[in-house]
């Protein structure tokens, strides 16, 4: 089966470490994603996976064979690993046409001429391309170049799909599409996927679960609700979501903390005493009533945006924002009082940036 | 390709993949031969200056053959004949080579002013007409100078000059310093053309407009603005012209050797007829050494002044037109004018000189079809039959169009196979030395290159045998001159090729040899055929690279026809090189017409 083992991974460019020891349990059948800003590794530890690159330490096991081993000096070609993918600017042969294309795969693994007619019909047809099949990829939409890609990925019927960024060059309205269909496709095939993006709105829709990565190295392994509502550290607090979390760093001893413009209650006992509260925009409650809950804030700033409006608030020097529904009305300069839910807190320690939860809470 | 060894260690390791990973194996393969072919040549060559040579002992009594001596040298740069052998033809080198390139840059710069700058008329037809001096056989000019210029003092028939005016021309005008300068002149302006022109395009006429705003007038402009800023590429044109023309073997020893006058390439030919042949191996080297000075300057000036001049463009970049108002067909008669007189005159008098019954005697009753079609007459031109029953010259077209493809064939497989492995293993010193090895034929001028292999396979070396006079050492040497050029189009056209393209092939599982058969050579094939019709048009008129190994059961065009001059059978010269011209010419248009319809194409698909 087509389970992967990623261990202790390590990949350097002369001084620069762009994978640092790397560990990953991927189940089979799972639709991973992986997630970050530019530079993070995310595609590095998927050509690693592909063979493309050869890693400098670690290991890489799919299903029971050893597909990289640095110790065992084990490295398998790409064309070995049983592997599809698809690859950010399609890399569609220009030479080729459309059915060409799709058939390479079938031809390097010498499938009979009946079976590969069978198969090409079967996977043309289903993505809605037999009718272009000989067309060249310079005929093409941009949409309909993505489905040969893709087209050529299922032809071969691989365990494993590789995909890196196979979205980024479609429109806004195209990328829905292709997301639904792209999910569709995967779980039909029942392959475990890898997915390298650095488009959350993409890693939250389509995965089941998401690795945020930073610098070479993996910051949280979590479901997409898990990764929005409980992120590991500041980083991914910061990195997930849009608009962004409100990070707010505070001192206190017990369950109030205060910065001397705001003061917080989180409910229990966090072990520190410098600590950054996260909260993001839709857990501020705001009020107009000025007798409500929490405390007193000027509305800096109210930027409609369609279902929604993001406020910018203010006490004192800090500054934190709000959503609220599109039908609330505020104007600049207003006074509201502002209170943040409390089940809803992200508390992190100042110092290590890492989430402290009723579970882990041990003074360091 | 999974590797299990117990050796530790990185390098093992490494080394263990690499023998393993076809592409690197090819590396190793092709840097060998190419070591072999390229670096090892120029070594024989120099170690035989040092070494005493066979037939020594004739030259001097303390000859031990084998033995390392400095006598050739000290014989060329400070013996009793080292004013005949080294700086005389030196000298003469020196100032046909400057006086040439002078001429050369002037014509080729004002030309591309008014190409690229100017409103002149008429660009389309004057711009290969332009470039066609350079495109035929060197040859070609000295011989249409020496049917207008022949001067009965040196024996044979009169000239035109000599017929239409009843005087014979002075010696200067021809022989010597003077025709051999213009000749050069003629054959390369349209080298320093191309490279003016290029820098001209890069100019952004809002430059000169702001200069227009500020009050200046167009010559001054021209001073002020223009001429700077092409100045970077101007100077770099004149020291590479200056490099081309000192290798120059045809056309000075057509136009010099009737008057003993010499260059050091046409030297190096004399010595090795007289036997004379380490003698004539210190001349190749002293001829590569002008050839890298030259070629090191113009890097060196390039590196240090582009920057400096580099031109912002991008956004906003305009080139407009300078208007020549009343002057536009006035300019356009005198380039049309010299075009037609250096591009097309030229071969004019060749076919008419090729259909003379006695040459030098100019009239209707003389024309004949003899040379072209006649049967072999003991009477003229001492039996020799015309161009179509000439079994010789039968033999000679066949090898030449033999060799031409041959080569060009070879030279573009194995420049796209370089090509290859220096844009995708560019982290590889080894691929980076195989780019270099590849790129250094360009710097020898090319008859102390053919004077190399004249010493490399002059007898069996190992496994190698004794190569000179087969046709097979021709091919090699013709492969080898063009690498640098057809290494260059590979890279062009590998670089244009995604590396993601391949890596999708070898994601599907595809092989080193099938993805470059079924991705590379597809992409790459529009590049690839126009840089072999390059090399098949260059090998064909080329006569300075293997002169020196042409034996009569190799000959070609070029070098009948050389042999030809030298026995005074103008006629069939001339009948010669016009047959190379119009293969070149031919070739060329097609090269056009690929370039054009072919390649537009693939461009589109790529895109």
């Amino acid at each position: 089966m087509a389970k992967i083992s990623i261990r202790n991974l390590t990949k350097r460019y002369g001084d620069m470490t762009a994978l640092n020891t790397v560990s990953l349990e991927i189940d089979n059948g799972e639709f991973l994603v992986l997630l970050g800003p530019s530079g993070c590794g995310k595609t590095t530890l998927l050509r690693c996976l592909a063979g493309l690159e050869t890693p400098d330490e670690g290991e890489i096991i799919i299903g029971d064979e050893v597909i990289y081993s640095s110790e065992q000096k084990i490295m398998q070609p790409p064309g070995k690993r049983n592997l599809g993918m698809v690859f950010q600017s399609y890399a569609l042969w220009p030479h080729m046409t459309v059915r060409d294309n799709v058939k390479f795969g079938l031809d390097v693994l010498k499938t009979p001429k009946a079976a590969s007619d069978r198969q090409l019909d079967e996977v043309l047809t289903k993505l809605g391309m037999d009718h272009l099949s000989e067309r060249y990829p310079s005929e093409l939409s941009g949409g309909q170049q993505q489905r040969v890609a893709l087209a050529r990925l299922l032809a071969t019927k691989p365990p494993i799909f590789l995909m890196d960024e196979p979205l980024s060059n479609l429109d806004a309205r195209l990328r829905m599409d292709m997301r639904v269909e792209l999910k569709r496709f995967q779980s039909e095939a029942g392959a475990t996927t890898v997915y390298v993006t650095h488009d959350q709105t993409e890693a939250m829709t389509m995965s089941t679960r998401v690795v945020v990565m930073k610098n070479g190295e993996i910051q949280q392994v979590s479901p997409p609700g898990e990764l929005y509502k409980q992120p590991q550290n500041t980083f991914v607090a910061d990195f997930i979501g849009m608009p962004r979390i409100n990070l707010v760093e505070l001192q206190g001893k017990g369950q109030v903390f205060s910065n001397g413009d705001i003061t917080v209650d989180v409910g229990w006992h966090p072990k520190a005493k410098n600590v950054v509260l996260g909260s993001r925009p839709e857990d501020l409650t705001i009020s107009p009533d000025l007798n409500a809950v929490g405390e007193t804030y000027t509305v800096m700033a109210v930027l409609p945006n369609g279902p929604e409006t993001i406020i910018q608030l203010q006490k004192g020097k800090t500054v934190v924002i709000g959503r609220v529904g599109h039908d609330s009305i505020f104007e600049s300069g207003q006074e509201v009082r502002v209170a943040y839910t409390q089940a809803a807190l992200n508390v992190y320690d100042a110092d290590t940036q890492a989430l402290i939860s009723p579970h882990n809470n041990v003074q360091n | 390709m999974s590797f299990i060894s117990t050796s530790s260690g990185n390098f093992s390791n490494r080394f263990g993949r690499a023998m393993r990973d076809p592409v690197s194996l090819v590396m190793l393969l092709l840097l060998a031969v190419l070591a072999y072919l390229v670096a090892w040549p120029f070594i024989q060559l120099v170690i035989n200056t040092l070494t005493w040579g066979e037939g020594s002992r004739r030259i001097s009594r303390e000859a031990v053959p084998g033995e390392f001596t400095w006598f050739y040298w000290l014989q060329v740069t400070a013996g009793p004949i080292s004013g005949k052998m080294l700086y005389g033809p030196l000298m003469n080198t020196l100032i046909t080579g400057i006086v040439s390139t002078v001429l050369a840059l002037i014509a080729g710069g004002t030309l591309a002013w008014c190409v690229v700058r100017s409103d002149m008329p008429g660009k389309r037809w004057l711009q290969p007409i332009l470039t066609l001096p350079y495109i035929l056989p060197s040859f070609a000019v000295a011989l249409a100078w020496e049917t207008v210029f022949r001067s009965p003092k040196v024996g044979g028939q009169p000239g035109l000059y000599e017929a239409f005016l009843g005087a014979a021309p002075p010696e200067w005008l021809s022989y010597g310093v003077v025709p051999i300068s213009i000749t050069l002149a003629i054959h390369y302006f349209p080298f320093a053309y191309l490279l003016v022109a290029g820098a001209l395009a890069t100019i952004d006429s809002q430059m000169e407009e702001s200069a227009l705003i500020s009050g200046a007038g167009k010559l001054t402009i021209l001073r002020r603005i223009t001429f700077p800023v092409v100045a970077p590429a101007f100077v770099a044109a004149l020291i590479l012209t200056f490099g081309k023309t000192i290798g120059q073997f045809a056309l000075p020893f057509l136009l010099g050797a009737p008057t003993q006058f010499h260059t050091v390439a046409t030297m190096i030919y004399a010595n090795l007829a007289l036997g004379l042949d380490s003698m004539a191996y210190v001349l190749a080297v002293v001829l590569i050494a002008m050839s890298l000075l030259s070629i090191w300057l113009s890097n060196r000036f390039i590196k240090k002044k582009s920057g400096r001049f580099e031109t912002i463009s991008g956004k906003g970049f305009r080139s407009r037109e300078i208007a020549l108002g009343n002057w536009r067909w006035f300019v356009f008669g005198v380039v049309a004018l010299f075009g037609f007189t250096v591009g097309i005159l030229p071969l004019i008098l060749l076919g008419a000189q090729s259909v003379m019954l006695i040459d030098g005697f100019y009239g209707l009753e003389n024309l004949t079809s003899h040379f072209w079609i006649g049967k072999s007459n003991p009477d003229i031109a001492g039996g020799e039959p015309g161009v179509v029953h000439n079994k010789i010259i039968l033999g000679a077209t066949w090898n030449t169009l033999k060799l031409a493809f041959l080569s060009a064939v070879i030279a573009s497989i194995i420049g796209i196979v370089i090509a290859y492995i220096a844009v995708r293993r560019a982290s590889n010193p080894l691929a980076v030395l195989l780019d270099q090895i590849a790129f250094i034929p360009f710097l020898f001028p090319t008859i102390a290159f053919g004077a190399m292999y004249l010493t490399l396979f002059a007898e069996p070396v190992g496994p190698i045998p004794a190569l000179y006079g087969t046709f097979t050492l021709l091919v090699v040497i013709s492969v080898v001159s063009r690498l640098p050029y057809s290494v260059k189009t590979g890279i062009t056209a590998v670089t244009q090729i995604g590396q993601e393209l391949e890596e999708a092939a070898e994601v599907a599982g595809a092989s080193w040899g099938r993805r470059f058969r079924k991705i590379i050579m597809p992409l790459a094939s529009s590049g690839i055929m126009s840089g072999m019709m390059v090399s098949f048009v260059g090998v064909m008129r080329e006569l300075s690279l293997i002169i020196l190994l042409i034996t009569p059961a190799t000959r070609v065009l070029m070098t009948a026809g050389f042999g030809y001059a030298e026995e005074g059978l103008t006629q069939l010269t001339n009948a010669l090189v016009l047959i190379v011209a119009l293969l070149t010419i031919a070739g060329e248009l097609i090269l056009w017409k690929i370039g054009k319809g072919r390649m537009a194409r693939l461009r589109e698909k790529q895109s």
